[in-house]
């Protein structure tokens, strides 16, 4: 009996530093969240004024949020289907052929990763300058360099695909070298085996790769909702800070300029609880959807 | 089994005494970060007893006084100010807290400058700890000082401006250039109290290559008239006529326009949300203007007008690649280093009057500075204050070029910045203030919506009808919420 008590005890003590490192630091904050979106208060003084759900009703009439809600869907739709389709086949190719350089190219892919986001956007303006830029100046080989220059980042309709390549370029290596290392473990002898079967590699990577790392891609895709709502407000921050003219609005720029320059803290929180949600749902779905019986190899 | 209990345990408390010391830690920080040459400056102030002047004396003492109560033991108070670190240089604040250190024994003041500085102090704000006295204008996107006028947390400066400068004989208001005290960048709520102490002031115009000019025989266009037909010639030429570095630029494009165009009192209305102003026969001839200005822009200018490539945009007019842009006179300063075109020469001019046979007009910027209502040390903060208008801060400013709106000062420029700060005197009319505080209206930003569309009409995604439109619009929310 006095074992079993001090063995609570032990556990009790063993789970408390975590567990109060997580309310303090995870829980309290949300639940703020939740809270201050309920209130019109600028931040700083005490005039905390509750307004209930009036927040939420002038998010509902409010086109910039739309527009930004629109931004970040399309964002996290795009990026994820190209980044998850280029990672997963770079990642085959460097773990299924020999390639000379493989460790090169691995390195290669990943570095985009190791940079800060303000060095990628400064890479990014550089390619994207309309005079002197990279992408101008190879696409002015072909159509003449006499033309009106493409405007990357100016021109509204094209600049949010401008961010998408960006962060896809970003994104490529990371999610390579997560698919890579669970493709690591999928044992040799199967594809052996579909080999004397005469699969070719388009056939053992769909049928045999692909459904043995399905939780890994699970987790990724995860992965690529939250990312993709965290690193195009830094993108967006840096490179075109939601210009021109809000054309590159995103969830939490929008949130940044609403809650800050706008002085509006309580609805910067409410739009906060309205991502929040949204990723939080979004996951969810994508979770479900996706549900297979684990494989067991 | 026991020795691996026994390391676990140890490993928890390890664990839970790191955490408590990581929350303990932030209470020592500011005893340590007191700025190692306030002791320094301490020190000096001994040498120099018949500056010295207690810190509790009334605003009316002068100086005669001083000396009978030099006797009187000094209190020890410390001052804490955070100021702004902008073009000028951090320097000349250390050596004005330096001196103001001197003049005031017993007074250490804890000085915290920041490019960011909204970053700095705003998370110790958001607990309470309020810094005694802020250097930070307004119009910045962190939007600290305007977040605070709205939430009505400023100390009105009113008897700031009747107190005496330290150790001079005149009051405040009276070295304060006149027209500086009496605009809504002062007087945020428009209601005649002062509660931001107007600083280094800039006019606002546009700049050119004075040089393409002489070498082109070109004629400076003094009326818009003569813009539009400048700008034709030059695009034969392969030169636009416009640019500007980022769409925030037409704040004060637009506010000297309006004036031009109606007067201040009409500019007054504007910024004060009057109803169906945005929509009047004034405000049109602004918008139209604007959007032809737009036809006549650098192609390539919206894809850099952002906070990474706004340089860009200024470079055109080192290159010959565009003739005017709207900026302040620091812009000069800004592209010191930047390669130009030959025979380059900075010029710079007023807008052009809207009407024919008006006036120029030229928007003055200025930076402010201000007491939050939270403020520990209020009396010795309004000290400060009315310090910063001292012949002796004034000079130690000027060194760095930054200008106070002190009667003479501007006297003691040279070269280039005399001829930015003499576009005043050469006829164009000063226009001064901004947009009149108002309870925060979620989802709707003026600036937002008269500048930065800018871009869209530059780029055709916006005709100017849908544009004035937003902008009445946005005028009427914000006027419900202004009380």
């Amino acid at each position: 009996m006095k074992k079993v008590r001090g063995k609570s005890i032990f556990i009790t003590l063993c789970v408390a530093p975590a567990v109060i490192l997580f309310v303090i630091f995870m829980l309290i904050p949300t639940f703020n969240v939740f809270k201050m979106s309920l209130y019109k208060w600028g931040g700083y003084s005490n005039t905390k004024q509750f307004v209930g759900l009036n927040n939420f009703k002038i998010l509902m009439e409010d086109t910039n949020f739309f527009r930004s809600f629109q931004n970040t869907v399309l964002l996290i739709a795009i990026v994820t289907i190209v980044t998850m389709g280029f990672s997963l086949i770079f990642a085959a190719i460097l773990s299924r052929e020999k390639i000379k350089g493989q460790n090169f190219f691995r390195i290669i892919f990943y570095i985009p990763n190791i940079l800060s986001v303000v060095v990628i956007s400064a890479i990014f303006s550089a390619i994207y300058d309309p005079n002197n830029g990279l992408l101008n100046s190879i696409i002015g080989i072909f159509r003449g360099s006499e033309k009106t220059p493409i405007l990357w980042l100016g021109d509204q309709k094209l600049v949010i695909y401008s961010l998408v390549i960006a962060m896809i370029w970003q994104a490529i290596g990371y999610y390579m070298v997560m698919y890579m290392a669970s493709m690591a473990s999928v044992p040799e002898s199967l594809y052996e085996s579909a080999n004397l079967e005469g699969a070719g590699r388009i056939r053992q990577f769909f049928s045999i790769t692909l459904p043995l790392i399905w939780t890994n891609i699970r987790t990724t895709l995860t992965f690529f909702v939250i990312s993709s709502i965290n690193i195009s407000f830094l993108i967006v921050k840096a490179l075109t800070n939601g210009g021109p003219d809000g054309a590159t609005e995103v969830f939490l720029s929008y949130m940044y300029k609403q809650a800050y320059t706008n002085s509006s803290y309580g609805y910067g929180m409410a739009i906060g609880v309205v991502v929040f949600l949204f990723s939080f749902g979004l996951s969810a779905i994508i979770n479900f959807v996706t549900k297979r019986e684990p494989l067991e190899f | 089994m026991k020795s691996k209990k026994v390391i676990s345990l140890l490993l928890i408390t390890a664990m839970s005494a790191s955490l408590l010391a990581g929350c303990g830690g932030s209470d020592n920080k500011p005893a340590d970060s007191t700025p190692a040459d306030n002791t320094a400056a301490n020190n000096t102030t001994e040498a120099k007893p018949d500056e010295a002047k207690p810190a509790e004396s009334t605003p009316a003492d002068t100086t005669e006084k001083n000396s009978s109560e030099e006797a009187a033991p000094v209190e020890e108070q410390t001052l804490k100010v955070a100021a702004f670190e902008g073009g000028y240089g951090a320097d000349m604040w250390s050596e004005v807290v330096a001196a103001f250190e001197a003049s005031h024994p017993g007074v250490t003041v804890e000085l915290t400058i920041d490019k960011k500085l909204e970053d700095v102090i705003s998370p110790a704000m958001k607990a309470g700890d309020y810094p005694d006295v802020v250097h930070l204008a307004t119009g910045r996107e962190a939007a600290l000082t305007e977040t605070l006028t709205k939430e009505k947390a400023l100390l009105p400066l009113t008897d700031v401006l009747d107190m005496t400068v330290p150790g001079e004989s005149v009051t405040v208001r009276d070295k304060i250039v006149p027209g500086f005290l009496d605009t809504l960048a002062t007087n945020p709520y428009g209601d005649g109290v002062t509660y931001y102490a107007p600083m280094f002031y800039s006019p606002c115009g546009l700049f050119y290559n004075a040089g393409l000019f002489k070498e082109k025989g070109w004629k400076v266009p003094t009326t818009w008239e003569e813009m539009w037909a400048l700008g034709d010639t030059a695009k034969e030429e392969g030169i636009a006529l416009f640019t500007y570095p980022t769409t925030g630029y037409f704040d004060a494009f637009t506010y000297a326009t309006l004036s031009s165009a109606g007067g201040p009192d009409f500019f007054n209305s504007c910024m004060t949300y009057e109803d169906g102003i945005w929509e009047s026969e004034n405000a049109t001839k602004v918008f139209e203007l604007i959007a032809k200005l737009g036809t006549y822009t650098e192609g390539t200018t919206v894809a850099n007008a952002n906070n990474d490539n706004f340089t860009k945009n200024q470079q055109l007019i080192l290159d010959n690649k565009a003739i005017f842009c709207p900026n302040g006179t620091w812009l000069p300063g800004e592209m010191a280093d930047a390669p130009r075109a030959d025979g380059f020469e900075w010029g710079f001019m007023a807008i052009p009057a809207v009407n024919d046979g008006g006036a120029g007009c030229s928007f003055c910027w200025f930076e402010q500075m201000w007491i939050p209502a939270a403020a520990e040390n209020q009396d010795m903060a309004k000290e400060f204050v009315a310090y910063m208008y001292s012949d002796e801060a004034a000079k130690i400013f000027a060194k760095s070029t930054a200008i106070q709106p002190i009667t003479g000062i501007s006297d003691s420029l040279e070269g280039d910045n005399k001829l930015f700060y003499s576009i005043y005197d050469n006829g164009a009319t000063a226009v001064m203030g901004g947009f009149a505080s108002t309870a925060p209206v979620e989802g709707v930003n003026m600036l937002d919506t008269l500048c930065g569309t800018v871009n869209s009409i530059v780029s055709g995604d916006k005709t100017v009808a849908e544009w004035q439109a937003a902008v009445e619009e946005a005028s009427d929310k914000l006027r419900a919420a202004m009380e």
